[in-house]
Order: structure tokens, then sequence, then C-alpha cells
């Protein structure tokens, strides 16, 4: 099949390398629009509470031609790439620090920005909750009114999780806690949106995926997606951190009532509370073996921190059950993954979603049972190791190309480690 | 005291959506009059190098140079939905997507070349893209197709979670050698080997530069972000609190990429986007443990966090020995 090939197999250079090394490249901040104003995002500053907003006396300053809030969104103020719970506009409710309030247009960004000040927001607090442990618990405080904390829970059962530790001679059990992180693009949000000849809103965005923000602009504008076009500037990096709505309706909404150009540009600070960030986990991992290296069992309480959005906190806390065990054959499997609201940043996916929170713990596990056992970690790794037509845990028999031994091997040799026995691959 | 320590992460990841979601790539490419073939498909190129990556798999295809390839991906207006640059699934699922529109639009073009020579009684002509282009038009045909991909995906079961939630599946081994100053608790990482698979390699130099960032980001992750997160308020706000590694803090990264094709892939290509940051954090956390015997079981493993474990082992091998 890649017998005689021209370019697939080298390393052409990047199509995009010229422009971006030239600075020729168009970044959303780059870009200048005659007739263009400037918008600052006005956010909450408690991570849980009501709200009460007077925009009056802001909409006087000599500077500003619109402050936009809860009550200008013409179609749906709800948007979420799976579960529609982000507000465009926080309307009455906040719940967590950084959700959007209003967004004040003005002809310059200085003017937009002295004017968010005079915005009298009164802010009721109410306490809040931030760990997911407590907040699964029944009378924890309700992060979305009405709708339980638990956004989701994934099972996985495999085998016979008693009698495989029954018939472990070593079992190992442990906490592991990841932290929430950044995605550290380099390139904060920005984006511009004008009207164009036809009455189409057009956006100028650094995104992940185009059609999806298109969807989310055409149900808060409530027009159809015919008359929405994104156009992808050079991106600044995204790790996931761009999949999620953060400044798109705001631009759009603001250009197509004001029929101007609209740019904003996110301080780091801003973005930093604006996008979303990496679930932390908290783990509780089990894991026995018999004597001769051989893995029995594996027992995994997974409870991963959605913060006040779900953005993708089902497919993440399910991928991560899907990937608990690790690349391991292991006969009995129980797995349990929570995802749950908190008061928290929301997080969302970035690189690695679920599925790189988890190795954490099953990749300890494994070192840990075969120090204790006295087997060189190589070669237990090489004994359990998935291979062609091993079965997972959710039972998929996983057939073609699955060179994780060889990997192995070749890691081990390179960083020094000797592999004692001939376990073939 | 300075401490080394070896350790290994072996790790495997599903690409694509999963459990079942619709995973659709959809791609047009057309001959256009300059002969050049122009593809459009709206895979956001993020810096991961879908551009370049996608542009080679049609030049592959269609048997012409990267140069005559024009890859238009940013305009809603204009390009199909190939769904979101993440999962990793770009390479895979848009390129097999790109893969199958460039084969329909061959046999358009070879149709359009034959015919040509039969009505122009020469056989043995061969004909420029361009003069293909004039030929299709003097036939009345547009030279352009589409075609889709949809990746392989069930839904689990809801009460036991069995089932077959993605495909393909990309395996990662990282090996890493740190020294820990036992003192003050900072570690350095001083080698690291990571033996990555990528069903088929593209482009080399661009997996290259993702196993790097990858680890990169995998071992900032370990060692040192801290949002410092404080009921719902994060502190570490920007970069001079909120700390990545600079170059100086990098160790030297040997990259080996491991071929293994994979059939359903273009070319036998898989996803390696995510992949790449997997091994990194557990092989560092087993090589910690490799040089002074502690288990971090809460990240980052800062220098304070490492001084106190170290603190609570020789605390306890203390009591043990008494």
């Amino acid at each position: 099949m890649t017998k005689n090939l021209n370019t697939i197999g080298k390393s052409e250079k990047r199509v995009d390398a010229k422009d971006k090394v030239m600075g020729k490249a168009l970044y959303p901040g780059d870009i200048y629009m005659d007739n263009m104003v400037y918008g600052y995002t006005v956010r909450s500053t408690i991570p849980c509470g009501e709200i009460r907003v007077d925009k009056s006396q802001a909409q006087k300053h000599p500077g500003v031609l619109y402050i936009f809030t809860a009550d200008d969104i013409i179609g749906n103020n709800h948007h979420g790439v799976i579960i529609k719970d982000q507000e465009v506009f926080c309307k009455k409710k906040v719940r967590r620090i950084g959700e959007p309030i209003a967004f004040v247009v003005a002809r310059s960004y200085e003017a937009a920005k002295e004017a968010a000040k005079m915005i009298s927001i009164e802010f009721k607090e109410f306490t809040g909750v931030f760990d997911p442990r407590e907040a699964m618990k029944d009378d924890a405080s309700k992060v979305h009114k009405g709708k339980d904390n638990l956004i989701f829970h994934y099972k996985l059962r495999d085998g016979n999780i008693e009698e495989g530790f029954m018939n472990s001679d070593i079992i190992v059990e442990n906490n592991y806690e990841t932290s929430m992180v950044e995605h550290s693009f380099l390139q904060p949000e920005a984006g511009v949106a004008y009207v164009d000849e036809k009455g189409s809103v057009n956006l100028i965005v650094a995104t992940q995926y185009p059609h999806y923000d298109r969807e989310e602009i055409a149900q808060a504008l409530n027009l159809p997606q015919e008359s929405i076009r994104i156009i992808t500037s050079a991106v600044g990096g995204a790790f996931g951190g761009r999949e999620d709505i953060t400044l798109q309706i705001h631009l759009a909404l603001a250009s197509y009532k004001l029929k101007r150009p609209v740019k904003t540009i996110y301080s780091r600070e801003e973005s930093f509370i604006a996008h979303s960030k990496r679930h932390p986990f908290y783990m509780h991992y089990k894991t026995g073996a018999k004597k001769d290296g051989t893995l029995m069992a594996m027992e995994a309480e997974i409870i991963g921190d959605a913060g006040a959005h779900a953005s993708w906190a089902i497919n993440i806390l399910r991928k991560a059950g899907v990937h608990a065990t690790g690349p391991y054959l292991i006969p009995n499997v129980k797995v349990d993954c929570y995802a749950v609201y908190t008061n928290n940043p929301y997080t969302g996916a970035m690189r690695g979603f679920g599925a790189a929170q988890v190795p954490m713990a099953y990749e300890q596990q494994i070192d840990e049972i075969a120090n204790r056992l006295n087997i060189n970690p190589i070669d237990f790794r090489l004994k359990n190791c998935f291979r062609i037509g091993s079965k997972t845990a959710t039972g998929q028999i996983i057939e073609g190309s699955i060179p994780l031994g060889k990997l192995i091997k070749i890691a081990a040799e390179k960083i020094g480690y000797n592999i004692s026995t001939g376990v073939s691959i | 005291m300075k401490k080394r320590g070896k350790g290994i992460g072996a790790t495997f990841y599903g690409t694509g959506y999963g459990n079942g979601f619709p995973d659709v790539s959809n791609c047009e490419v057309e001959l256009n009059c300059q002969g050049k073939i122009v593809v459009y498909t709206g895979a956001t190129e993020v810096g991961q190098g879908a551009k370049t990556v996608l542009s080679q798999i049609a030049a592959e295809v269609m048997g012409v140079d990267l140069d005559s390839i024009v890859l238009v991906c940013e305009d809603t207006c204009c390009t199909p939905d190939a769904g979101t640059a993440a999962a990793s699934r770009q390479t895979y699922n848009t390129g097999n997507g790109v893969r199958l529109a460039c084969i329909k639009l061959k046999e358009m073009i070879k149709k359009v070349e034959e015919n040509h020579k039969r009505v122009k009684g020469l056989p043995d002509e061969i004909l420029t893209m361009k003069e293909i282009y004039e030929a299709s038009r003097a036939q009345a045909i547009i030279l352009k197709a589409r075609d889709s991909f949809t990746a392989c995906t069930s839904t689990m079961d809801e009460e036991n979670g069995q089932g077959s939630p993605y495909w393909p599946y990309t395996f990662s081994c990282y090996a890493v050698e740190v020294e820990v100053d036992t003192e003050t608790g900072r570690i350095e990482v001083l080698n690291a080997y990571c033996a990555q698979d990528v069903g088929k390699a593209i482009n080399p130099v661009l997996i290259e530069g993702q196993i790097e960032g990858g680890f990169a980001m995998g071992m900032s992750w370990t060692l040192y972000e801290d949002l410092n997160l404080n009921q719902g308020i994060i502190k570490n706000n920007n970069f001079s609190k909120y700390i990545i590694p600079t170059s100086m803090d990098m160790p030297d990264i040997c990259s080996i990429i491991v071929e293994d094709e994979e059939s359903t892939g273009p070319y036998g290509a898989k996803g390696i986007g995510e992949p790449v940051m997997l091994a990194a954090m557990p092989a560092i956390l087993n090589a910690i443990h490799d040089a002074v015997g502690i288990r971090v079981t809460k990240l980052p493993a800062s220098p304070d966090y490492i001084v106190k474990k170290i603190q609570e082992l020789d605390k306890s091998n203390l009591i043990e020995r008494k």
C-alpha cells in the first residue's frame, strides 16, 4: 500500500509555515476595519449568587454605542456543546467567576472598559460548592436551579470483581488527584464581526469548530444558519480550549444590532477565566495481581469536577472510564466515573480528554505492583499489555495496528532497562 | 542530595468522538482553471499541521506536486463540515474524507482524459491538469467530487459500559530519567525517549514537533502548573504566576516514530495529537519513585510537595527502624 509514495512519509514544509514565520498570518487581533467599534465583556466576580444589573449610567458614557445584556438576546440565551447550560449573558443567577453578564460596545476599547466600571451590578452572594465529592451529596447546594449536581455516571463492569480480588496474591490501593490546568495557548481569544452587503453576519475568529460556532450563533440570534458565516483566522493554539463558545455570540449579536464591525481581544487574565480548564480527577484505585505477575482485578472510582457548566464532561468522564485500566488485560473490572457540577471555573475539552488523567493512577499502580512483587516493571508490562486480538474491559476485540509491546521494548532499551525474560509479543 | 531515577509510562488512546456519536468528515475537491486541485473541507488548522497533512494526502492520491494543491478550510460559506479539530481525528477522519473525494475526482478526470484522447485520436498524448480542465469544459463536465468518511464507533451499554466506543487506538510508551534534589524538592527531567505509535507517518517532522510539544505539556502539568484555585477563584491567572516550562527546562527529547499501518487509516495513519501528551506524566512520576521512593498522589509534583513527601518517608522509615 505504501510503496512508491511521492509525498506521504516526507517531511514536507508546513504549508502555513512561511506566513507564520514572516508575521503575515492573520490572527483576529490583527484585523482592522473601517468604522470598527470595540467590545468589552463584564463578568461575574463571585462564584455563586444572584445579580441585578443597572446599565443606565454606563449607557450615558459618551463613547458607548450600546450595552448588551440578557434582555437583548433575540433567540436562545443558552448554549453548550452537549447540555445548553451556559448563558450568553447571565440573567439572574451566576454560577462561577467569569460568567458573562454584559458586553459593552464603545468607540474605543478604553471607553468600553471605562463604561464597564459604571455598570451597577448588585451581587447577592450565596455559599457555593467547590469540591465535587461534597457536591455529589444530597444536601449540597445546587449549582443549577432544580438540577442535580451529578451530571453523569459511567458504569463499566467486566468479569467478577470480588472473585478477581479473592484470587489475587497482592492488592495495591491508593488515591490520586490530578489538578485543574489551563490550555496555555499563545493567542488569547479575539474576533471581529461585521454585517456584509447581503445582511449576513460574518465572524472572523480563531476557533476549533467553525460549523458549531455558526449553529450556536444562529440560535442565539434567531437567524438561519445561511445568514451566518464563520471565517477561521490563523489560530494560535487551541488544545481543546477553543471548543466552547466564548466571544462568538457577543460579537455576532453586537455587529448584527449595530450594523458596524465589532472587535474584541481578551487580555491574558480574561482568557484564563473565559474558557474551560482541564477536569481535576479524584481517583480511588484498587488493583490486584497474582504472584507470577498476572493482573487479576481492578476497581476504580473517578470523580471529575465539571465546574459550573457541563461542556464535554459526559464524554470526558466516559472516556476516562474506557481508558481506566490502561492498555492492559485485566479480566475483572469495575469502574464508576462521575461528572459533577461545582461553582469552580468550568472544565471542558483539553488534549487527552479524560484519558490524560487516568494514567497517573493506572501506571503508578502497575509500577507499585511490579515493585512489591519484585518483578521488572518492563516485564510486568509486557506480560499484561494489549496485543493483537486482545479484549479491552469494554469487550472490544482490538485487531489491526497494536504495536504496544514493541513500543515498551524500544523505550525500555533506550533508557537502559534490562528486559530479563523473553516474553514474546 | 541529588538522586536519579528512571521511569516508564505506557498509555493508549481511542481516537475520534466515540460512543456512537456520528463522527463525519466531508470533503469537496475540484480541478480549477489553473490546473490546481482545490480541496474544500472545514478542518481547522490549530497548529497541529492539518493543512499540510491533508494537502499531502490529496497530492498523493491525485499524483500531483504538493504545490498543485490548494486547501481551503477557513470559511463556512464554502467548506463542508469536517467536524471539530479535536479528538485527534483530523488526520485520520478528514484525511480519509479527502482521500475518498480525491479518488472520485481522479476517476472523473480519467474519463475526461480518455474521452478527449478518443475524440482527438491521440491515444498517447499526455495532458496537463490545465489541459484536462479545458477538455472538461469542452465536454461540459464539471470536475468536482464530494465524499465523506464516518469513523467506526458504537454506543456502549448503559448498565455495564460494554461496547466498542473508539477506533482506532493509538499507543505510546515514554521513558524518562529524572534528577530529584532531596533538599529543595526540585525535579529535573534529564532525558526522554518517546516511542510513539503513529500508524503511518504522513509527515515525520510534524510528528516530532507534536511529540516534543506533547511531552512539554505533560511535563508542565506534572511538575509546574498551578492555578492556585481557591473557592472558585483562580489566583495564578497569567504567565508570571502560572508557570509553564521554557526551553531551558526541557530535556533532550528523543522521538522514536514507530510505524505499524492501520488498515482503515489514510495510507495507514492514525491520530497522534493527544496521544503524544499522555505518557510523559506517568513516566516522570514513576521515575520520581525510582529516585527517592515516594509516590506522587497529587499534582503538581511541586518542590514543596516533594520535600514534604520525602520528609514523611524519612519519618516512617525511622519509626520502622526503631
